[in-house]
């Protein structure tokens, strides 16, 4: 019992950093139907960026404005590099935004320099005490705060004029552009809510006792199974995906020890990538995403 | 006819070919006006930043990690501490009337392998010796071509295998005798610790460390496990679980610092519920003091302690004196610089043998580099330290420091056990590398 709460609590804190990684692919994807492989960029610059206004202005000033930051890097990236693109081929602008993701990671990493830059959350790794079990405070807050973040973006998107741009633009382009709806102001707004969901899950991912270095962009890699796992165009599939791949992930973990010498020490590494594909196989749009019907 | 010209103009280039990659390996050289005899990498015109424009440059490499792999906190203040060093060497005359350079060929590894040989490629033919080759695995990469060339190079790395080869001029303990002694010492100050667990890189770094862990473990009749993990810090739950599994009384941790947040963070956080509270000491590349800022923190105090292979930034020997004297206080302060100082003085010995010889070729130097007896590391190793022709066990240097996390230390450590050869590592044969790449 004590195992599988501990397991469950830490596969939902680190699926809560792969589901706001995930839903800012969702989001980009929907409104421009491009895979904007940028998200791990913006998730590195974020952190980068927290590190540094953390130590003026604290933990929970930071965030918030760190992710402001991002949103408006994201916007004004796309601005300069994808809004020209427009009516290219999807392939074209997926590309381009590989060539963002590597302009700004190597900008970022930049500025973390020597030190060890760390995001000094007020969680550290202390524990508190839940089925009488020890579970880390830092994955309650990432599951709560990814819980407020996934409600305030339904509630966006349900009650505001731009969330119904969105919902508009998305459905179908031409039709909500003959309708008035500025399908630009939906391309930037779509990337300004992914980057700053990036910059949140990458101060997460820097919680507990790690710190914010080039590698971290990594970890904004395993949302790709996760949002190909949860459906391309679904929200509710990014957020299920991203807590049902890490919850998997943890338990792998756990018990690779188990697992024959041959498969390596670290199993649990590759173990979205074969969840997605098994997925795949059964579901080829993925466990909530819309079956596309083609004439071919 | 035609085709006999094709292939003689092709035996030409071939030959024309072979001659000019001859020449980076040329032992002729010629002899300059103090009769010194020189080939590669040494010149008559000043380094571009001489201190005396009337003297010659010694143009020396540095291959280190300077901008995203693991050990790039490490890596920058090492390369800085060896342009100090080599500076202070300058200013006080150079060596054999020249002056030294190291900032000249500096390249990036990015700690890969093959990166570190391309880079490699590019400047050997520019420099007399490597003034630094950062990491094993990087290493062991070029190490055929240093062989073939004569090309004396420093290891910023503490694999057992250097003391086996010539061109290497290794300083301090190796990672598998710092383990040894590590080992020693947690027996020592905690005689119930039954079990060893080492959690490693794979590699020359971590599997060196690990095999000496074995091999101590073993004559104290301890049990002993080994756990490989991977860089990267999402990458440390299967070693975590391992560990609180199997629950071993001591931990030898040899990772990057991000790794050990991770791994003594992890088990630190379960400690209120299980009790479990391992010893863990790291291998020296393993530190960094921000970890004393980290969330990790209060695990790190509670059960961590590091090694080394010498003593850190603020000891009191003269050679710490001159290095703090030529350096300052740099920020953020990190033992790299230490590494960096400490390494570069058998290579300074190496120069001024064979100028002394008359002989700064490559083969002068790798000749004047294997005949040293000791080297005067300014009290930063004991005396004796620097024994490159007393074979590889005859040779290796088997004391190691162990230190605490302390947050007021300038370092972030203070040394808890001044240097000091344990009983496994004083009786240890190193026949052969502890380990050897498959």
């Amino acid at each position: 019992m004590t195992e599988a709460v501990q397991i469950l609590s830490r596969g939902l804190g680190i699926g809560s950093v792969y589901a706001l990684l995930a839903l800012g692919f969702v989001i980009i994807y929907k409104s421009t139907r491009v895979i904007s492989f940028a998200q791990p960029a913006f998730m590195l610059a974020g952190a980068v960026l927290a590190t540094y206004l953390v130590i003026p202005l604290g933990f929970f000033a930071a965030v918030p404005l760190a992710a402001l930051g991002t949103a408006a890097l994201a916007l004004g990236v796309e601005r300069v590099a994808v809004r020209p693109m427009v009516g290219r081929p999807a392939f074209t602008v997926a590309i381009i935004t590989l060539g963002v993701d590597v302009v700004v990671r190597v900008f970022a990493s930049a500025f973390i320099g020597i030190e060890l830059r760390q995001v000094r959350d007020p969680w550290g790794l202390k524990s508190t005490i839940i089925f009488g079990t020890e579970v880390q405070q830092r994955h309650i807050a990432m599951l709560v705060t990814t819980a407020v973040i996934v409600a305030a973006l339904y509630a966006f998107f349900r009650f505001t004029r731009m969330g119904l741009a969105m919902r508009a633009a998305a459905y179908d382009q031409e039709a909500a552009m003959a309708q008035g709806i500025s399908v630009g102001a939906v391309f930037a707004m779509s990337w300004a809510i992914a980057g700053a969901l990036a910059a949140v899950g990458g101060v997460f991912a820097a919680t507990g006792g790690g710190s914010v270095e080039q590698t971290l962009w990594i970890i904004a890699l395993v949302a790709l199974p996760v949002i190909i796992l949860g459906g391309l165009d679904s929200l509710l599939g990014a957020v299920l995906g991203g807590l049902m791949v890490g919850v998997l992930q943890e338990l792998v973990a756990q018990y690779q020890q188990y697992f024959p010498e041959w498969m390596g020490g670290n199993i649990s590494v590759i173990t979205p990538y074969v969840v997605m594909l098994l997925v795949l196989l059964v579901r080829p749009y993925g466990l909530f995403g819309t079956r596309e019907v083609e004439r071919v | 006819m035609k085709r006999l010209g094709a292939i003689a103009a092709a035996a030409v280039l071939v030959l024309a070919g072979a001659l000019a990659g001859c020449r980076g390996a040329d032992s002729t050289g010629t002899t300059d006006a103090s009769g010194i005899k020189t080939d590669i990498g040494v010149t008559k015109e000043p380094c571009p930043s001489a201190i005396d424009k009337a003297k010659g440059c010694i143009y020396l490499g540095t291959i280190s990690d300077l901008s995203v792999g693991p050990f790039f906190p490490l890596a920058v203040p090492i390369t800085n501490a060896q342009k100090a060093f080599w500076n202070r060497v300058n200013k006080a005359g150079g060596i054999g009337g020249k002056e030294i350079d190291v900032t000249t060929y500096v390249k990036d590894n990015k700690y890969n392998p093959q990166t570190h040989n391309e880079v490699y490629q590019e400047i050997k033919g520019k420099v007399l010796a490597l003034a630094q080759t950062l990491g094993s695995p990087t290493t062991a990469a070029i190490l055929g071509d240093l062989k073939a060339n004569n090309i004396v190079a420093v290891p910023a790395s503490w694999t057992s295998l250097w003391a086996f080869e010539d061109v290497i001029l290794e300083s301090g303990a190796n990672y598998c005798i710092e383990s040894m002694n590590a080992i020693d010492y947690a027996k020592g100050a905690k005689p119930t610790i039954k079990s060893v667990m080492a959690v490693h890189y794979a590699g020359d770094y971590g599997d060196d460390a690990a095999a000496g862990a074995k091999y101590g473990a073993e004559k104290l009749g301890l049990t002993f496990t080994d756990v490989k993990t991977d860089p990267g810090a999402a990458n440390q739950a299967g070693a975590i679980a391992q560990i609180l599994t199997a629950k071993p009384d001591l931990i030898i941790l040899t990772t990057a610092p991000t790794e050990a947040a991770v791994i003594v963070g992890g088990i630190g956080a379960q400690a209120q519920t299980t009790g479990y509270a391992p010893q863990v000491i790291g291998t020296s590349p393993t530190w960094n003091p921000a970890l004393n800022a980290s969330a990790a923190a209060p695990a790190f105090a509670a059960l961590y302690l590091q090694s080394g292979p010498w003593q850190t930034w603020g000891a009191n020997t003269p050679g710490h004196q001159a290095m703090r004297a030529a350096l300052g206080t740099p920020s953020p302060l990190v033992d790299g610089y230490t590494a960096g100082w400490v390494w570069s003085y058998p290579l300074k010995a190496a120069l001024e043998k064979a100028a002394a010889n008359k002989d700064l070729t490559r083969a002068g130097l790798l000749a004047a580099a294997k005949s040293l007896t000791s080297v005067d590391y300014e009290g930063m190793l004991p005396s004796g330290a620097g024994n490159y022709a007393g074979g590889a066990d005859g040779g290796v240097v088997r004391s190691t420091v162990i230190s605490k996390p302390d947050k007021a230390a300038p370092t972030g450590v203070t040394e808890v056990l001044p240097p000091t050869v344990g009983p496994t590592a004083q009786g240890f044969k190193l026949e052969k590398a502890c380990y050897t790449p498959a």
